[in-house]
C-alpha cells in the first residue's frame, strides 16, 4: 500500500534550532495515527509541516507518493489535508455554518441556503451543534465538532489533530472516538496528538513517537504497552529521574506566611468567583484543563488582566488589598509572572542576555527609568544569573530569540527573577525545553521555594506537577474546585477533579 | 555553529545598510563638487546645511517614535504652527522669550493629546498622528494667523544668530543638530527611558509585563517627537526670519520618514540610532540640493523621492520581517 502522505529525511529547524531532525514517518490510507512525545518533542511541528503550515528545511514530503512542496495551510487543504488545531481556528464572530463554509463560499452567498446545508450536514455527522449559533457563544467540545465538521466538509483525506482530547469531559472523548473511527471507515486517515497514552492504545492502528525532534518509535499499536510508551518518549534517562524517585517521596514543605490571598475573584467567563491562597516557602501546583481559567486567574493576580470592576472580588498581597491595573505595581509589590508564552510576551528578541535581565531590573525598581544605564552592572548581573541558572550561549552577545528554548526560558526566568519577587508565577515553565534544562528548571524551583518564596506552578503535565508541588489546586471552569497534599494525589485523581 | 553565525550575518547587514548609505552619500558629495557648478559656492552650502539640519532635528524626532514601533506624521505641522504661534504672540507684543516658551508649551500640548490618544485610547499611531496634524494645521491658519507667512519682529538679533550665526566658523543650525543628536544619543544609550523606548518598540507585551511604565513613556515619546520639531522650527524661523505655514503641504514629511527608513531604522521598532539618522540626513539632504542644483522640476524630484522611499520601506520589510511572521518562524 503506498503510503498517503510520507516524509522523508526530513528536517525543520527555525534559525538554527531544529524542531524535528531526520524524520522519517509514513501514514497509510484509512489508518489512525497516534503521534507521541514530550511537550517540544516536535510533534505539532512536524504535522504542521505535513498540512502545509511551514515548509520543510529540508528532507523530502510525499503526498499519494507524489513529492510536494507545501508552503501555506491553504495549498494543504487543497491535497486533502486538514488540520484541526489545538488552540482552535475557528471565526468567532461567524456562525457554525458560515464556519464550515469559510472558504468555500459562492459569488452570491445565501445565509439560508448553507444554514440548511449545513443542517443536514451536520446531523449527517450526528452532531448536534447549531448551525446559526455564534461560534464565540459555544463550548470547547462544541467548537471542536465544528472544526471536524469542517474538515469533513473539505473532503478531507488526511485529517491531523492536535491533542484533540485535552478539552473534552470523558463522554465527549468516548464520542469523539466513535467518530475518528467512522472516519476510518470512509477512508480518511487521521494523525492525532496526544499525551494520553490509554486513548493511543485503544483507537490508534499505529503510533508513532517522537523525543527531542527525532522519530525513535514507530510501530503497529499492538506492538506497544503502557511502559514500552514511555521508555520511547523519554529514554529511560533523564526524564525518569526527574518525574518518579526523590523529589515525589519527599515530604512537602510546611506552609510560610500566607503572601496571597484571592477572594471571590471573577474576570468575564474565564474566572469566575474562585477563591485561594498562596504562602511562602511552598510550591503550589496549579492543574486544569484548557479552559479552565488557570492561566486568567494568575495573570489577574499578577496585573496582566483586569478582574472585573463590579463584583471583580479581591486580592490581597500580604493582607493588602490590590487591584492592579497593570503588571508595574504588581512588579514593584513583588509579583512577577513568568509567561508561557515567552516568544510573544516573554522576552526582548532584539535584545542580548545582558541586555533582556538588566531591563528586568530597571523595570523591577521605582522610577527604574529616571537610572543612568550602566553596561557594568548589566553585565555583572548577567554574569551572576547565567552561572545561577547555567543558561548556555555560545555567544554571549547573541540576541536571545537565537537561544535554543530552554535556554530562552530561563533568559525569561532571570529576568524576572532579577525582580527580587515574593511570589513567583510561573506558567508552563518547562513547555518547549529540552529535557536537560528541565531538570535544571525544576532544581530551581525548588533551591526558590526552599529560599521562603510563594511559588505557584501551572502545568498541564501531571507528573510535572506531582513532582514539583508541596501542594496542588485544581481548576475547573474558571474556578479553583479542590485542593490537594502532594502526598495523597494521584495522576487519576487529578484528573477526576479536572474533568467532573 | 549555526546561532553564532546567523548573529554575525545579522551584525554585518546592520553595519552594511548604515556603511552603504554613508559611502553612498561621500560618493554623491564628491560627484556633486565636481559634476555641479555652484555646488560648492557659499551660499549653496549654506543652504544645503540649513536643511541638513533642519531635517535632520525632525528625523531625530522620528526616529525615538519609530524605534518605540510608532510613527509621528504632525512633526511638520507641529513644527510650523508652534513657531507661529510664538511669532503671532511676539507681534502682539509679549517678549520673544515668553512667546517661544508658550509655543514650545503648545507643541508639548499637542504631543500629550497625541500620546494620549494612541496609548490610552489606542488608536494607532499613523491615523492619530495625521489627524492631530490636520487638526494643528487647521487651528494654524483658521485660529492662529491669518496669513500662512509670518515674519519674526525686527531687532531679534540673538533668535536670528541661531539660524544665521557661527561658532567657531560652524553654522549654528549645525551646533545645534550635533547637541540635539548627542543629547538623544545619551538618552536613548544612557537612560531608563532610552531602553524602555527600545523595549517598547521591540516586544509591547513583554515590556508590559516586565513592569516598564508602558503607556507613559508612549506619551514621553510623542512629547520628545513634538519638542524636536519645536527645535527644528527654531532653527528654520531664524535662518529665514519667518515661519511659512505652507510647508505643512509640502513632501517634507516623507522627507523625515525617508531619512529614517533609508537610514536604517526599521518600522518594527527597537532597532537603530542616532547614528543610523545621521548618515539617513547627509545622504537626503545632499540628494535634494544635488536635485535642486540640477533644476530637475518639483514633481520629478518627488517622483524620485517616493521611488527611493518605497524600495527604502520594501528593502526594510525583507530586512526586518515584521513581527508575526516571526513569532511564527519561531514558533515550535
Amino acid at each position: 500500500m503506498t503510503p498517503i502522505v510520507e516524509l522523508k529525511a526530513a528536517t525543520k529547524d527555525f534559525r538554527g534550532n531544529p524542531a524535528f531532525l531526520d524524520v522519517d514517518f509514513q501514514l497509510l490510507p484509512g489508518e489512525i495515527h497516534a503521534l507521541l512525545g514530550e511537550n517540544g518533542a516536535g510533534k505539532s511541528t512536524l504535522t504542521k509541516v505535513i498540512a502545509g503550515v511551514y515548509p520543510l528545511s529540508s528532507g523530502k514530503l510525499f503526498i499519494n507518493g507524489r513529492e510536494e512542496r507545501l508552503g501555506t495551510p491553504a495549498e494543504g487543504l487543497a491535497k486533502g489535508i486538514a488540520m484541526v488545531y489545538q488552540e482552535n481556528s475557528l471565526v468567532p464572530s461567524m456562525t457554525v455554518a458560515q464556519n464550515i463554509y469559510l472558504g468555500k463560499e459562492k459569488p452570491l452567498n445565501r445565509l439560508r441556503g448553507i444554514y440548511i446545508s449545513a443542517q443536514q450536514f451536520l446531523q449527517s455527522l450526528n452532531f448536534h451543534v447549531d448551525p446559526s449559533a455564534v461560534v464565540g457563544s459555544l463550548g470547547a467540545a462544541q467548537k471542536q465538532m465544528v472544526e471536524i465538521a469542517r474538515a469533513v466538509h473539505h473532503k478531507a483525506k488526511v485529517i491531523i489533530f492536535d491533542e484533540p482530547t485535552a478539552t473534552l469531559t470523558p463522554e465527549e472523548k468516548s464520542y469523539f472516538f466513535k467518530l475518528i473511527k467512522k472516519l476510518k471507515e470512509e477512508g480518511v486517515s487521521i494523525i492525532f496528538i496526544s499525551h494520553a497514552l490509554e486513548e493511543a492504545l485503544l483507537v490508534a492502528d499505529r503510533i508513532t513517537i517522537l523525543r527531542d525532534g527525532r522519530l525513535v518509535a514507530s510501530d503497529k499499536a499492538s506492538a506497544f504497552d503502557r511502559q514500552k510508551i514511555i521508555q520511547a518518549m523519554v529514554g529511560r534517562t533523564r526524564t525518569d529521574e526527574i518525574y518518579s524517585g526523590a523529589s515525589r517521596t519527599r515530604a512537602p514543605r510546611p506552609r510560610g506566611p500566607k503572601v496571597l490571598s484571592v477572594e471571590n475573584l471573577s474576570m468575564g467567563n474565564m474566572v469566575r468567583n474562585t477563591s485561594f491562597s498562596l504562602y511562602a516557602g511552598q510550591v503550589t501546583g496549579i492543574f486544569g484543563l484548557v479552559g479552565s481559567g488557570r492561566t486568567e486567574t494568575l495573570k489577574v493576580v499578577s496585573g496582566v488582566l483586569k478582574r472585573d470592576f463590579f463584583h471583580g472580588g479581591e486580592v490581597k498581597i500580604d493582607g493588602q488589598p490590590k487591584r492592579y491595573l497593570v503588571p508595574a505595581p504588581a512588579v514593584r509589590d513583588g509579583v512577577v509572572y513568568v509567561t508561557e508564552e515567552r516568544k510573544a510576551e516573554g522576552f526582548f528578541e532584539t535584545m542580548s542576555i545582558a541586555e533582556n535581565i538588566y531591563m528586568g531590573h530597571l523595570g523591577g525598581q521605582p522610577y527604574g527609568g529616571l537610572s543612568i544605564i550602566s553596561m557594568r552592572q548589566a553585565r555583572s548581573l548577567a554574569e551572576d544569573w547565567r552561572k545561577r541558572l547555567n543558561i548556555r550561549a555560545i555567544d554571549p552577545n547573541a540576541k536571545v530569540i537565537e537561544l535554543s528554548g530552554g535556554n530562552q526560558q530561563k533568559v525569561v526566568i532571570a529576568k524576572a527573577l532579577v525582580q527580587k519577587p515574593k511570589l513567583v508565577i510561573f506558567d508552563e515553565p518547562t513547555r518547549g525545553v529540552d529535557v536537560g534544562a528541565i531538570a535544571e528548571i525544576h532544581a530551581f524551583i525548588n533551591q526558590l521555594a526552599d529560599q521562603g518564596i510563594a511559588i505557584a506552578v501551572i502545568s498541564s503535565y501531571l507528573p510535572e506537577i506531582l513532582t514539583l508541588s508541596d501542594r496542588i489546586l485544581i481548576a475547573r471552569q474558571g474556578k479553583i474546585v479542590e485542593e490537594m497534599d502532594r502526598r495523597n494525589a494521584t495522576e487519576e485523581s487529578i484528573m477526576y477533579a479536572a474533568v467532573h | 555553529m549555526t546561532p553564532s553565525a546567523t548573529t554575525k550575518t545579522r551584525h554585518r547587514i546592520g553595519l552594511t545598510q548604515e556603511l552603504i548609505v554613508f559611502v553612498v552619500a561621500v560618493l554623491l558629495f564628491l560627484y556633486f563638487s565636481v559634476a555641479l557648478n555652484g555646488f560648492l559656492s557659499p551660499e549653496n552650502i549654506l543652504n544645503l546645511i540649513r536643511n541638513v539640519a533642519m531635517l535632520g532635528m525632525l528625523s531625530l524626532g522620528m526616529a525615538v517614535v519609530v524605534i518605540g514601533r510608532g510613527v509621528d506624521l504632525s512633526l511638520v505641522a507641529v513644527m510650523a504652527v508652534s513657531l507661529t504661534l510664538s511669532i503671532v504672540l511676539a507681534n502682539q507684543g509679549y517678549a520673544f522669550s515668553t512667546a517661544l516658551a508658550l509655543g514650545l508649551a503648545f507643541a508639548v500640548a499637542v504631543a500629550v493629546v497625541m500620546g494620549f490618544l494612541i496609548a490610552y485610547v489606542e488608536i494607532p499611531a499613523i491615523f492619530a498622528t495625521l489627524a492631530v496634524s490636520a487638526i494643528v494645521y487647521g487651528l494654524g491658519r483658521g485660529v492662529i494667523a491669518s496669513l500662512d507667512v509670518n515674519n519674526i519682529p525686527d531687532n531679534l538679533h540673538w533668535f536670528l544668530f541661531l539660524g544665521r550665526g557661527a561658532v567657531l566658523g560652524i553654522p549654528m543650525p549645525i551646533w545645534l543638530f550635533a547637541i540635539c543628536s548627542a543629547a538623544l544619543y545619551l538618552f536613548l544609550r544612557k537612560t531608563g527611558l532610552g531602553r524602555f523606548i527600545y523595549g517598547i518598540g521591540d516586544n509591547i507585551s513583554t515590556a508590559r509585563i516586565t513592569g516598564i511604565p508602558v503607556r507613559p513613556i508612549i506619551i514621553l515619546q510623542y512629547v520628545i517627537s513634538s519638542a524636536m520639531a519645536f527645535l527644528a522650527g527654531c532653527a528654520t524661523a531664524a535662518s529665514v526670519a519667518s515661519m511659512n505655514m505652507r510647508m505643512v503641504n509640502s513632501t517634507l514629511i516623507y522627507d523625515v520618514l525617508l531619512v529614517v527608513i533609508l537610514g536604517g531604522i526599521g518600522l518594527t521598532g527597537g532597532r537603530g540610532g542616532v547614528r543610523n539618522i545621521l548618515v539617513g540626513t547627509i545622504l537626503i539632504g545632499l540628494l535634494l540640493n544635488g536635485m535642486t542644483i540640477l533644476n530637475i522640476s518639483y514633481t520629478v524630484q518627488n517622483l524620485l523621492k517616493s521611488t527611493v522611499l518605497l524600495l527604502a520601506l520594501v528593502i526594510d520589510a525583507l530586512l526586518n520581517p515584521r513581527d508575526e511572521q516571526t513569532s511564527q518562524q519561531g514558533d515550535i
